[in-house]
């Protein structure tokens, strides 16, 4: 195949990508990774290294429009990024070292189970528009993690306050793990988090959620790009499509209602989730 | 002397805080897409004949690990040079966010998410400065 041709399939698959881990507040490494490897070739730590790009991409996008409508709440994102970071910086090693032994298989079967553990809840909870809060608890007391936005599907200004940060920062740092493991974002536990356990609106915790994959996508990248698992002429164009597609979506977000983002979270999940263990199980 | 920055008591960013922080990720995404696109316009015009296979197969960034071989590719106009400064730039744009929540968080006084911050800063230098290297 013709290099330019290759260009022109990754940016428009990459497109696709960041429309839809905007939306979700998971990046688009789901769906970058995957196809690099099954339709391009691409080794497997490489795709994981433009995953990461993927996600920077989407981030940085994203960011800039949601951190500007106050969708994103800085406060609460770069608390969790204490968890995230680590996790992070955790996982991106452990992939260095299991790429080199040939080990990530098992890994990726656990990775699909996990996701697919998450979709009995998210389903209960499809049709949910507002937010279940708990009772804020002293480190969310401490901090002020709470504030408000003007809701554009429904008009209105909604407030929050963030509950039960103990377990949010836990499953925030497996989802660091899993995002610099994987190079997938972590997107889905990071909603998880912040909208089941810190009792955040689903529209609130998408945004925040696109805010913090940057960082989380940084620490592991910085390894991945040292380690030299990332190839520029690959990630070149996957970073321009994911950035076009972010944008887009974060047109889009904005106007949605709660429910529908959570529709639209549960089939990406669960693809996510089958996707995984038929690579952990090399089944096509 | 620039005025004191005071954080609203229901827990938010001054309003210029959020602004100059998506002013931050626009410039850092503008510059990025900017060497990115500038990079493969100049890729595929120099290597017309250029297939998917050698680009899969032959990881330039391999020659662009350290500082040397970076500024050697720069300078002899290598366009997977460019590519690559273009990628760094996107990796480091939410380093110089986490920098810059720092910043705020200490000059509104708020030492423990100063505190957090600061420590997410010197986490993200170290992978990317230290493990990285490290793990090569």
């Amino acid at each position: 195949m013709d290099l330019g041709l290759l260009v022109v399939l990754l940016v428009l698959l990459s497109v696709a990508a960041g429309l839809v881990g905007s939306l979700v507040g998971m990046g688009g490494g789901v769906v970058v990774i995957p196809a690099l490897v099954i339709l391009f070739g691409v080794p497997i730590p490489e795709a994981i290294g433009t995953g990461a790009i993927t996600i920077l991409a989407t981030s940085t996008t994203t960011g800039a429009a949601y951190i500007r409508d106050r969708l994103s709440d800085l406060r609460i994102g770069m608390f969790l990024e204490i968890a995230t970071v680590p996790g992070a910086l955790i996982g991106a090693t452990a992939t260095v070292f299991l790429a080199r032994a040939s080990f990530s298989d098992a890994l990726l079967v656990a990775l699909g189970i996990v996701l697919l553990a998450i979709l009995p809840s998210s389903l209960a909870r499809r049709n949910d528009e507002a937010a279940h809060g708990g009772t804020p608890d002293a480190r969310s007391r401490a901090l002020r993690l709470s504030g408000s936005y003007v809701d554009r599907a429904s008009g209105q200004t909604v407030t929050y306050q963030a509950s039960e940060t103990t377990p949010a920062l836990g499953v925030m740092f497996g989802a660091g793990l899993v995002s610099g493991m994987f190079g997938i974002g972590g997107g889905v536990f990071k909603v998880l988090a912040l909208e089941r356990y810190m009792g955040l609106p689903m529209k609130l915790a998408t945004a925040t959620s696109n805010f913090m994959i940057g960082v989380t996508a940084c620490a592991g990248a910085g390894i991945l790009f040292a380690a030299g698992y990332v190839n520029p002429l690959i990630a070149a164009p996957v970073a321009l499509g994911t950035a076009a597609g972010a944008y887009v979506g974060s047109q889009v977000l904005p106007g949605l209602r709660n429910r529908t983002i959570r529709w639209i979270f549960i089939p990406v999940d669960a693809a996510l989730a089958v996707e995984t263990i038929l690579r952990g199980l090399g089944l096509p | 002397m620039s005025e004191p920055v005071i954080l609203p008591r229901d827990g938010t960013f001054p309003p210029t805080a959020y602004e100059r922080m998506a002013w931050l990720l626009r410039v850092g995404l503008f510059a990025s897409l900017a060497l990115l696109v500038g990079g493969l316009a100049a890729y595929l015009w120099w290597n017309p004949r250029a297939t998917a296979t050698q680009a899969i197969d032959s990881n330039p960034i391999l020659r662009y690990l350290d500082v040397e071989g970076l500024a050697r590719g720069l300078a002899s106009a290598d366009p997977t040079a460019y590519l690559t400064v273009g990628l760094l730039v996107l990796v480091a744009t939410p380093i110089v966010r986490v920098a810059a929540g720092f910043f705020y968080f200490r000059r509104g006084g708020e030492r423990s998410l100063a505190a957090i911050t600061f420590v997410v800063l010197v986490l993200l230098l170290l992978g990317l400065l230290v493990v990285g290297p490290l793990v090569r």
